[in-house]
């Protein structure tokens, strides 16, 4: 890790060439494990059309409610993150103090048991909609993790960027948005990644909320057939495909900033 | 003789989703007790057996039963030719029926009167099966019937479905809930539902000491004492 860290560095500053990330090959870990969950879905549903079709043929809209309240949760989580990254790099003790006592208490309870508080606990006092509940309880988790990253990354940028743009009569705020920021991109952009990947896997915990993403449908039709096996096999096979999905999103725009402006 | 005797050589392991009063739930000193619970016993007694009760999530403890970890399931478990077609049932030991909660001050005596809205109850029970086919009710389903009746107090959901036995005891005994529910109505249905223990398809030896152990519990008048216990009645 501190290799490539130190990698980025140099090659900001110096404006080095960073050799492309893109992979050539065909044949890699990602493509293997998608033509295997793919056609493992298929083989299923050809073959044994009774239960995986009709399990299949049951999760859809599940699949729906996970995609939103993943989608919504990253478009939330980003500005929570940016927010609380900058807080806690502020000069400004207060702001500072807020920043990282937001970042200790969320990442020391977790996630399951925050969701019960939004959901049950508070919901003796202020009524949220269920997927508004969901999607605020993952978002304000994700976001003080994701503060942390945003903050690794704005630190690892050398202080002589900001040294410059201030010479050059930028004043602070600028030299963030304009200068600091579009560069540590590139450093936040694979770990902010991982955030995303793990955060749709855990919306799956949002099944307590009686909220009915793909877990949950998948639970639904188990309760009814007892087909516990082909229907977590079914859910854990779209879970993948799903998740696959995602992270090659982010790959791509991994490799969109990884090449250098003239 | 000799199957009860062989039973008394090992402790039977009895599965209960310890969340469904009075039925089967913890109490304050953390033990597992209830209706259901003494049935056991009682039926443990009669045929000599040692017991041991565990706390099990409903979703999932008939995955459990498949998968051996324990040998039977005592958990408000209602008699369903679809769960018969996968697993074994003892004789019946308690009747019941699918009662609706309803905010106190709500209308509605019938499923019929519930149209557009959404009732709440535990995943996977006959509650929720009923409602799903009664038209144009919305069903959400929840992994304990506490969170139900949670949601319903927070006004999440409209009514609660739940066994009349449960229904009751959160309506009339629950501290927290006795005033602000009321139990509407019972829903009719053209077949009694009754509860049986839950044994692994083929496990003949066990449903025959289970059956047994009822036919002396119901005789000797113990299920009455119980009922009076538990369900006051």
């Amino acid at each position: 890790m501190s290799v490539e860290k130190k990698e980025v560095r140099i090659a900001v500053t110096d404006g080095m060439l960073i050799p492309s990330g893109k992979d050539k090959s065909v044949v890699t870990a990602w493509t293997i494990s998608l033509i295997f969950a793919i056609s493992s879905i298929i083989y299923l549903c050809v073959t044994k059309p009774d239960p995986y079709l009709d399990i299949l043929k049951f999760l859809p809209d599940g699949i729906l409610v996970t995609f939103e309240v993943t989608v919504s949760a990253i478009l939330l989580t980003i500005p929570i993150g940016l927010a609380t990254g900058m807080g806690r790099l502020s000069e400004n003790k207060i702001i500072n103090l807020i920043a990282s006592t937001y970042v200790e208490i969320i990442r020391g309870i977790p996630l399951l048991v925050q969701l019960f508080f939004i959901y049950y606990a508070i919901g003796e006092f202020i009524q949220l909609p269920d997927l508004a509940a969901a999607v605020i309880a993952m978002s304000v988790c994700y976001g003080a993790y994701m503060g942390e990253v945003f903050r690794a990354g704005i630190d690892a940028i050398d202080t002589g960027q900001t040294e410059a743009a201030r010479s050059l009569g930028l004043n602070k705020t600028e030299t963030m948005f304009m200068v600091i920021l579009p560069q540590s991109w590139r450093t936040i952009l694979p770990p902010v990644g991982n955030e995303f990947i793990a955060l749709l896997k855990d919306s799956s915990l949002i099944s307590i909320l009686a909220v009915s993403e793909l877990l949950r449908r998948g639970r639904e039709y188990a309760s009814v057939t007892f087909n516990y096996f082909e229907c977590y096999l079914m859910v854990a096979l779209i879970y993948l495909v799903i998740t696959l999905l995602l992270s090659k999103a982010v790959s791509i725009m991994e490799n969109k900033l990884n090449y250098y402006d003239d | 003789m000799t199957a009860s005797f062989a039973f008394a050589q090992k402790s039977i392991v009895i599965a209960h989703d310890a969340t469904w009063p009075p039925m089967e739930f913890v109490d304050q000193n953390k033990n597992i007790v209830g209706y259901s619970v003494d049935y056991c016993d009682a039926i443990a007694k009669e045929m000599g057996l040692t017991v041991e009760h565990r706390s099990v999530a409903w979703d999932g403890i008939f995955a459990g039963l498949v998968g051996r970890k324990y040998d039977m399931i005592s958990s408000s478990v209602s008699i369903t030719p679809e769960r018969q077609k996968k697993f074994d049932f003892s004789d019946p030991y308690f009747e019941v029926t699918q009662a609706v909660i309803l905010p106190a001050d709500a209308s509605g005596d019938s499923l019929a009167d519930l149209k557009g809205k959404t009732l709440g109850g535990q995943l996977g029970t006959t509650g929720v099966f009923m409602a799903k086919r009664a038209e144009d009710v919305n069903t959400k389903e929840y992994d304990e019937i506490g969170f139900a009746i949670e949601a319903l107090y927070t006004g999440r959901i409209d009514g609660v479905i739940c066994d009349d036995a449960i229904a009751a005891d959160y309506v009339l005994r629950n501290p927290k809930y006795a005033k602000k529910f009321k139990l509407a109505f019972i829903v009719k249905s053209d077949k009694p539902e009754y509860y049986g223990f839950v044994v692994k398809k083929g496990n003949k030896e066990l449903l025959e000491t289970l059956n047994k152990g009822i036919a002396a519990v119901k005789a000797k008048g113990i299920e009455a004492d119980l009922r009076k216990k538990w369900i006051g009645q």
